[in-house]
């Protein structure tokens, strides 16, 4: 091929994604309105409680209701690193929420990330996963969703940082990472596993945030639910590989996302609205599918905690991380480790203690846990943060005391370490 | 069989207290109640969530913090300076008191408390925070929410909070130093 000749082929191919980009710009934007009537929905109460259902499992509530706000009106500031997005109003209100969009509009957003007036939607909106709900299930979320209280609360307006305030960058955003089917991360066919796929995968979103993303903000497949920092805490490893590894069960995880509440600890940080709004409201057997998919099924055997390494956990081995537990934890966690029976997690089994990477376990050490409730009426005192009272140097040694004793892990983390998360 | 113990250095309302052999894991209201006879501070829920057990610690940089001691073990206070419900009114030199603090006389000129079981952490919860407004005054029109900030951690089970509230606004107002005349 002569330069020349290749120079044209380049050229070509650059004309021809502009004209297909420009084809898909002006099919959004033709497609697109603003104004119209306002829709009239009527679904018959089946298919609304399904609706309902789905939507609480696909957890729309936890971003598109403001704290103290009302419940699908919007509001919920996300950061991310390119700037924050605003969740917006998805009542059927006819100005500010979604009144006047059809059943195909609704469909259009889930599943190719547009808004009904054409624009690009930022996959803060988890496209990305809906885009493989199947459009009965969408159907039933719109009639649940168009039968809700109209509230004529006005959305935020994004706070991008160019050039990501562009909304067009988003089609060829979408063209690199948008997938039909996100990677399964465990082996499996039975029914079970193929439900608990979709619930996790497409309606949970679970890998929105426990799978890492990279530069441009993408999921990386190559490494399903990995586990990744978005925000102060880190969502943690879930691979069947890392669940083990911290003493997870299917048994363990079914009560986990039923109750909030398992022997392997508390839920807490993002993941604790996750439980209140979603996964509680699952059935037992939609809740075994997660469980099944999670794990495989032939799910690998629980690693038990190690027996301690006397060396490195000998009463004098850490003696100034024992002290800081004997003094600051202990009145609550127990000498043993065992917390107070629905009231206090226990420390043994913890899986935030079993997790190789700290972060979860300084952050939780230095700024406390706030007192949460969880169904069935049962609740966990707060915990304080103790970031005044203990140095650097000294909540190293407690995060290496409880690693060693508690989490079967290495006593590793340096002050440094601890340093940086204050 | 016996527990190993830890041993422990503190000053208390002045007073320098051991060393002293203390259980590992012993909590520090119980060295309190048991072992130095300072029966005043109350052991409520245990838990470090009512807070009748607070004492005040003074910190090298001249400020002051509660500090819940149910939960807190008496290593924690190992080589620091405290002070307990019984070191607040001022004393003479044969330990008489002689006056009560501010705090004091206005919770006893207002009623504010009837059972009094958590009559102790609310005056070492309010002396620290009149304290802190000796470093950093609020201006008069925050009183009342700062107050109600302050003290939210402070449980009463018989009626307390208004009349507790109100006495330590008045205290603060009072002073000619704890608050700005600014907005």
């Amino acid at each position: 091929m002569t330069f020349r000749r290749l120079v044209l082929s380049v050229a070509a191919a650059a004309v021809v994604g502009v004209i297909a980009i420009a084809t898909l710009v002006a099919i959004n934007l033709w497609r697109g309105t603003t104004g119209g009537p306002v829709q009239a929905v009527r679904a018959p109460a089946d298919v609304v409680a399904r609706g309902k259902y789905l939507a609480e499992a696909a957890d729309c509530a936890a971003c598109h209701s403001a704290p103290g706000g009302a419940p699908f009106a919007g509001g919920l500031p996300m950061q991310s690193g390119f700037g924050t997005i605003y969740a917006t109003n998805i009542t059927p209100d006819p100005d500010n929420g979604i009144g006047r969009w059809s059943a195909d509009d609704f469909w259009r957003a889930l599943h190719n990330g547009v808004r009904r007036d054409g624009q690009q939607l930022y996959p803060a909106m988890p496209y990305t996963s809906y885009r493989g709900m199947t459009r009965a299930d969408a159907d039933a979320i719109y009639a649940y969703v168009m039968q809700l209280r109209p509230m004529n609360v006005p959305n935020r307006e994004t706070e991008l940082n160019f050039p990501f305030n562009i909304r067009l960058g988003m089609l060829g955003w979408n063209l690199l990472f948008l997938r039909d089917s996100l990677p399964a991360v465990s082996a499996g066919s039975s029914p079970p596993w193929q439900r608990g796929r979709y619930l996790v995968n497409v309606l949970g979103h679970c890998g929105e945030c426990h799978t890492p993303r990279g530069i441009l903000g993408q999921m990386e497949l190559s490494r399903p639910f990995a586990g990744f920092a978005l925000g102060r805490l880190a969502a943690p490893d879930i691979t069947p590989a890392g669940l083990v590894s911290r003493g997870w069960t299917a048994a363990g995880l079914r009560t986990f996302l039923g109750r909030g509440l398992a022997r392997q600890g508390s839920a807490f940080g993002d993941m604790h609205p996750v439980i209140m709004l979603s996964t509680r409201n699952l059935t037992d057997d939609d809740l075994n599918a997660m469980a099944t998919y999670l794990l495989g099924d032939n799910p690998p055997a629980p690693t038990p905690l190690p027996p301690i390494d006397p060396a490195a956990a000998g009463p004098m081995a850490n003696a100034a991380g024992r002290s800081s537990y004997m003094a600051l934890c202990a009145g609550c966690h127990g000498l043993d480790g065992n917390g107070v029976p629905n009231t206090v997690v226990a420390m043994r089994d913890n899986s935030t203690l079993r997790l190789a990477d700290p972060r979860n376990l300084i952050v939780a050490i230095l700024d406390g846990i706030g007192s949460e409730n969880f169904p069935h009426h049962d609740s966990m005192q707060r915990m304080p943060g103790f970031s005044d009272k203990l140095g650097d140097g000294e909540a190293a040694a407690l995060a290496n005391y409880l690693r060693v004793t508690w989490g079967g892990q290495k006593g590793d983390v340096t002050p440094a370490a601890m340093h940086a998360l204050r | 069989m016996s527990l190993p113990t830890r041993p422990l250095t503190l000053t208390i309302n002045g007073k320098t207290h051991g060393p002293m052999d203390v259980p590992e894991g012993m909590m520090m209201i119980d060295v309190l109640h048991e072992m130095l006879d300072l029966t005043g501070s109350r052991l409520g829920c245990g838990q470090g969530i009512c807070h009748a057990c607070v004492v005040i610690w003074d910190r090298d940089d001249q400020t002051s913090e509660e500090v819940p001691t149910c939960i807190t073990g008496a290593g924690f206070f190992d080589g620091k300076r405290i002070r307990t419900i019984e070191g607040i009114a001022q004393t003479n030199d044969r330990g008489e008191i002689v006056a009560l603090s501010p705090v004091q006389q206005a919770f006893t000129d207002r009623f504010s408390f009837q059972c009094g079981y958590c009559t102790p952490a609310f005056v070492n919860a309010a002396t620290v925070l009149i304290e802190r407004l000796k470093r950093a005054p609020v201006p008069r029109a925050q009183v009342e929410a700062t107050v109600a900030a302050a003290l939210e951690s402070q449980i009463c089970r018989c009626t307390g909070y208004v009349r507790y509230y109100e006495a330590v606004r008045d205290v603060i107002l009072a002073a000619p130093d704890l608050t700005r005349d600014d907005a």
